[in-house]
């Protein structure tokens, strides 16, 4: 196991240094020498283009400037953003990851669990016209176009309905007089999300080894529960009660964004389940599974649908990137401030550095979602697990 | 040792498939008795699987039983809920399945596997409980404790099948289904699990029909056998007689098909031709087609009834091997 | 004695073709999508068709630069700062309503109106009349039009592309097979790679410093589709085919490896490369949308294109009062992506044994 971990995590790093170079010979590769850019712009004092130079290494061989950027990439310096001059790219994207990072986990957990459930009763109730209906809209949510639908959600929910704010981040009329910076809001919910879902899965752990099932899905359920509870008196303490109500206006925001990418995404997982399961379905321990007597919910989720993840989970990893795709979208559609409208603009202004680290960024992330998804995958197959040991 | 414990009758059970109805099982009557163990032989293809799985209400769904009954210690299994039909299964009749290689789910640990069957039926007991039995059970067929914390692909074949042996006596049933459970394992191994199967069997006094094409396996592992032909059973009774004076043409050149250590040394015969298709209804006698000496012994235009030759020992009246009237 | 083998060559393939025509045919879904697309490949060809055959006339209905101004007989009327509801309109927004114009509007061009009078008026856009099946975009385009113009630009390049990425699979993916050892281990670590490639952001780059045209994309498209996760899929087919005994008795009997390859490896991955090709239009279909959608595509007409304006002009978040303006582009990309997507799925669903029934 452990070495199947680190031989992961050595392909890993491989590729992530041929993504840098890749991404900087792409960059370099632009006609026009689209560094020169910023000679053309007056917002910039000239000491920042000095340093911007240097930096980057600019008069000299392309050897020395593919270098320069590696080594500037891991000292977390990559100059000046050319449009907002005194931030520079690294600043602009350390207050940017946080926003994407978490919209683009929630939607892919819910985005899983939804499609793997749909798929499992689908599946499970082939033949039947439910089974029909719900395989059509599945096929249509997969194919939908999404910016497209992503504008009728917002023109229903927010503009028709009224019941979610169109976009954003904020309510700017709200935060006025805040005495939080938005940011420190939004971390204190990241830590307090982490928080519950470590503590959750600490359970998880801790009642696998009750016997009786209805118990174990008792037991869970309850503390599902009481952890909501006791996260109640968790923002009443100290400086999170002030806090509460501004981290309230920003969770309000995410709804729509959120509801919109998982209704897209849900489908592919949930069309693959269907499919896997069916197979899956056709395999003799199924009848074993019957002939012992156990409950159909039983063999659905325990035998069937547990071995149908694997090959599910193998194309969910693929297909991490297709979801940072769409979040890069969503946030330009909802005007959510992550990294996504991030590139888009920094790329549509022209503004080198910041696209340029932005898209090493992206990369880096979809890179380790990519090894954290094929860890986990490992731990899923006892397959895997084993020939690694041995 | 008298007392009845599963008693079928006149059970007709058929597919129904996109080129016509395949009628798999015909008028179908068997006891199996209590520390019995009980054979049914045939052809690939002549609906003994049918049978075995019609016994455990598990058919597949576009079957349909058209007729008779199936009592379980005097309890008719034909028409229970799917919830009813769960208490039964294992928990009084159990099966071991052809091809032990995909019985196991992959992802699963053994022992956990047949705790969940445990689970089911017992399910008051406790962990320990759970894990006290598995490792009996687990000592009764061969295995090593360890072997509840394997996954399946780290057993080997022979393994494989003890453990489902195991696991199908996990929740003690009082009759045991064996269906082909040697064919996927090589002949020494092959040897090894019918012993186990006989051992233990006799150990806990359980009722065992055995389905197999191998008539010599049958001959080695039953008190009384019944031979299958294109879905009705041609000719029953106690082992020793059907095997020293078989009467049924069918069952005869099944006989001769196979070699004998012991005894004298003969040719063996093949039958000619295949098993009818079982998409049409056969009117008549279903072997005449391939019945070797067709005038003598052949009765065609007869319909198949069976008829007692013996004790307990009934013959299908359509393709008598001598003129038995 | 060839010319007779060719034919009878051919005859056979019809046949095989017949047959498995008829093996699709048992696929609803499959012959769902195959109507949707033929639908929409239709839509592509009657445009030169009816420019051709000037039933349509350039200046007219030209998608981009045709123009044509519908009149209609309006009500003048004048909505004043007044308190919402009034007997006649709900909201500020309902007034002025269908066929009424503000007398604010109006009044500069046309001296001594008076509320009440009925003015001819030009609207764009216009909603859908006889002349303009799905109305006129707010230039005075016939929608319609470019519906048909953005259907020819998504074949195109749907198709293009996915050629282009199922050749270049296919190869690489054979040939990983084949030869196996060092070149089948770069080929397979490049493919992690491009796999991982935030592909989107990826193509904002490059569209945005090189001007994108559409088979550029096309290209761009395809091959980054080839190089990926396909690779992997057509290796893993060609390595099953790779061990079954044909291949060992060509290669017994002499056989090339090259020709070998040619005419045994390479025909029994094709139905494989196939079913890909059908998928990898769905996504290229999407992508080119979502690029002329955020305008990062050198391009006059598309279907995205035509979202992205009925977006600028705030014609979306008016929901359906401008149906016309939003539904038909988004709904063909959608219904044209689902029917390759269903195409593909009726072929899986028949060709793969393992799905099939029974």
């Amino acid at each position: 196991m452990l070495r199947y971990i680190v031989n992961r995590f050595i392909q890993m790093v491989v590729v992530f240094f041929l993504f840098l170079i890749i991404s900087y010979l792409l960059f370099d590769a632009i006609p026009g020498n689209a560094f020169q850019n910023l000679l053309l712009n007056p917002s910039l004092p000239p000491y920042a283009y000095e340093e911007t130079i240097a930096l980057y290494g600019l008069d000299q061989p392309l050897s020395v400037r593919l270098q320069k950027y590696i080594v500037n990439f891991f000292k977390g310096d990559l100059g000046y953003s050319y449009i907002q001059f005194p931030k520079t790219a690294i600043e602009l994207i350390a207050e940017r990851l946080p926003r994407t990072l978490m919209l683009f986990s929630v939607v892919n957990i819910l985005a899983f669990y939804t499609g793997f459930f749909v798929g499992k009763i689908l599946a499970w109730r082939r033949g039947s016209k439910s089974e029909t209906w719900i395989t059509i809209t599945s096929v249509f949510s997969y194919t939908v176009f999404y910016p497209w639908f992503a504008l009728l959600m917002l023109w229903f929910f927010g503009l028709r309905m009224g019941w979610v704010p169109i976009g954003k981040f904020l309510t700017p009329s709200k935060w006025y007089d805040s005495p939080f910076d938005s940011d420190v809001v939004f971390l204190e919910m990241i830590k307090y999300m982490v928080i519950f879902s470590v503590l959750y899965f600490v359970i998880t752990l801790l009642t696998k080894e009750i016997e009786s099932l209805n118990l174990r899905r008792n037991i869970r359920l309850g503390s599902f529960f009481a952890l909501l509870f006791i996260s109640n008196f968790y923002w009443n303490t100290g400086q999170l009660s002030e806090m509460r109500f501004y981290a309230g206006d920003i969770a309000y925001h995410t709804i729509l964004p959120v509801l919109t990418v998982t209704i897209v995404a849900f489908a592919g997982t949930a069309l693959l389940t269907r499919t896997t399961m069916m197979e899956v379905l056709k395999d003799d321990y199924i009848l074993t599974a019957r002939a012992k007597g156990l409950s159909q919910k039983r063999i659905r989720d325990r035998h069937a649908a547990r071995t149908a993840l694997l090959p599910v989970v193998t194309s969910f990893i693929f297909t991490i990137v297709t979801i940072i795709d769409g979040s890069v979208l969503t946030e330009t559609i909802f005007s959510w401030p992550g990294m996504g409208q991030l590139i888009l603009e920094s790329v549509l202004r022209e503004d080198i550095p910041v696209a340029m680290a932005s898209f090493s960024f992206i990369g880096v992330f979809a890179l380790i979602a990519h090894f954290l998804a094929d860890v986990s995958y490992a731990f899923l197959d006892p397959r895997i697990r084993i020939k690694s040991q041995g | 040792m008298s007392d009845i414990i599963l008693d079928v009758q006149n059970l007709s059970m058929h597919y129904e498939t996109l080129e016509g109805n395949v009628l798999a099982v015909k008028d179908v009557t068997f006891n199996v008795k209590s520390g019995e163990s009980f054979g049914l032989v045939g052809e690939s293809g002549c609906g003994k699987t049918s049978v075995a799985m019609t016994l455990l209400q598990l058919q597949p769904e576009n079957s349909v039983i058209s007729e008779g009954s199936i009592k379980l210690d005097g309890k008719e299994l034909i028409g229970l809920s799917e919830n009813e039909l769960r208490k039964v299964r294992w928990d009084s009749i159990s099966i071991v399945f052809q091809g032990a290689m995909n019985a196991w789910n992959p992802v699963i640990k053994i022992g956990e596997q047949i705790r969940e069957a445990l689970r089911e039926h017992y399910p008051e007991n406790s962990k320990q409980t759970n894990i006290d039995k598995i490792n009996q059970l687990f000592k009764m067929v061969g295995l090593d404790e360890s072997t509840a914390n394997r996954f399946p692909h780290e057993l080997s074949g022979g393994m494989k099948q003890r453990a489902v042996i195991a696991l199908a006596l996990s929740c003690d049933p009082k009759i045991i289904i064996a269906d082909e459970p040697t064919t996927a394992l090589d002949v020494v191994i092959q040897d090894q699990i019918l012993n186990e199967i006989k051992k233990v069997q006799e150990l806990l006094g359980l009722s065992l029909i055995y389905i197999s094409h191998d008539i010599a396996v049958i001959a080695e592992m039953t008190d009384k056998i019944a031979v299958m032909y294109a879905g009705s059973i041609v000719e029953i009774g106690p082992t020793s007689e059907v095997f020293n004076s078989p009467k049924h043409s069918y069952t005869k050149a099944l006989l001769d098909s196979t070699p004998s250590i012991k005894g004298e040394k003969k040719k063996l015969k093949s039958l000619d031709g295949e098993p009818p298709s079982l998409i049409n209804k056969i009117e008549g006698c279903s072997f005449a087609p391939r019945c070797p000496n067709r005038n003598i012994s052949c009765k065609p235009e007869r319909d198949m009834k069976l008829i007692e030759v013996g004790h307990d020992h009934f013959v299908d009246s359509c393709s008598l091997g001598e003129n038995y009237e | 004695m060839d010319t007779v083998n060719n034919s009878e060559n051919n005859s056979l393939k019809y046949e095989s073709l017949k047959r498995n025509f008829n093996l699709f045919k048992q696929s609803k879904i499959g012959v769902l999508g195959l109507v949707i697309v033929a639908f929409f490949g239709l839509l592509a060809l009657l445009q030169p068709f009816l420019f051709l055959t000037n039933i349509w006339d350039e200046a007219t209905y030209h998608p981009v630069v045709g123009y044509d101004s519908q009149k209609i007989q309006a009500t003048v009327v004048s909505c004043k700062d007044i308190d919402y509801p009034t007997p006649e309109y709900k909201t500020p927004n309902d007034c002025p309503g269908p066929e009424e114009v503000n007398i604010v509007a109006v009044a500069p061009y046309n001296p001594g109106i008076q509320e009440g009078d009925v003015i001819e008026q030009f609207i764009q856009p216009a909603p859908p009349s006889s002349k303009h099946i799905l109305g006129t975009d707010s230039l005075g385009r016939d929608v319609f039009s470019q519906l048909m113009e953005g259907s020819q630009v998504a074949f195109v390049l749907g198709l293009l592309s996915a050629i282009v990425g199922v050749g270049i699979s296919t190869l690489l993916g054979t040939i990983a097979a084949y030869f196996g050892g060092a070149i089948d281990a770069y080929l397979m670590r490049q493919s992690d790679l491009v796999l991982m490639l935030p592909t989107l952001p990826l193509l904002f780059i490059i569209s945005a410093f090189a001007e994108l045209q559409v088979w550029h994309l096309a290209l761009v498209l395809g091959i980054f589709g080839g190089l990926g996760g396909s690779v992997i899929t057509i290796k893993s087919q060609a390595l099953q085919v790779k061990v079954k005994p044909f291949v060992d008795s060509a290669r017994i009997t002499g056989g090339s490896r090259m020709k070998i390859l040619i005419s045994h490896i390479l025909p029994n991955v094709a139905p494989l490369a196939l079913l890909y090709m059908v998928f990898s239009v769905t996504g290229a279909i999407a992508s080119e949308s979502i690029l002329s959608f955020l305008g990062l595509l050198n391009i006059d007409m598309s279907w995205g294109l035509m979202i992205s304006v009925a977006q600028a002009d705030g014609y979306i978040n008016q929901g359906m009062e401008y149906w016309w303006l939003v539904l038909p582009a988004g709904l063909a990309v959608t219904l044209l992506a689902g029917g390759f997507y269903l195409v593909g799925r009726g072929l899986d669903d028949v060709f793969n044994p393992r799905l099939r029934k029974r």
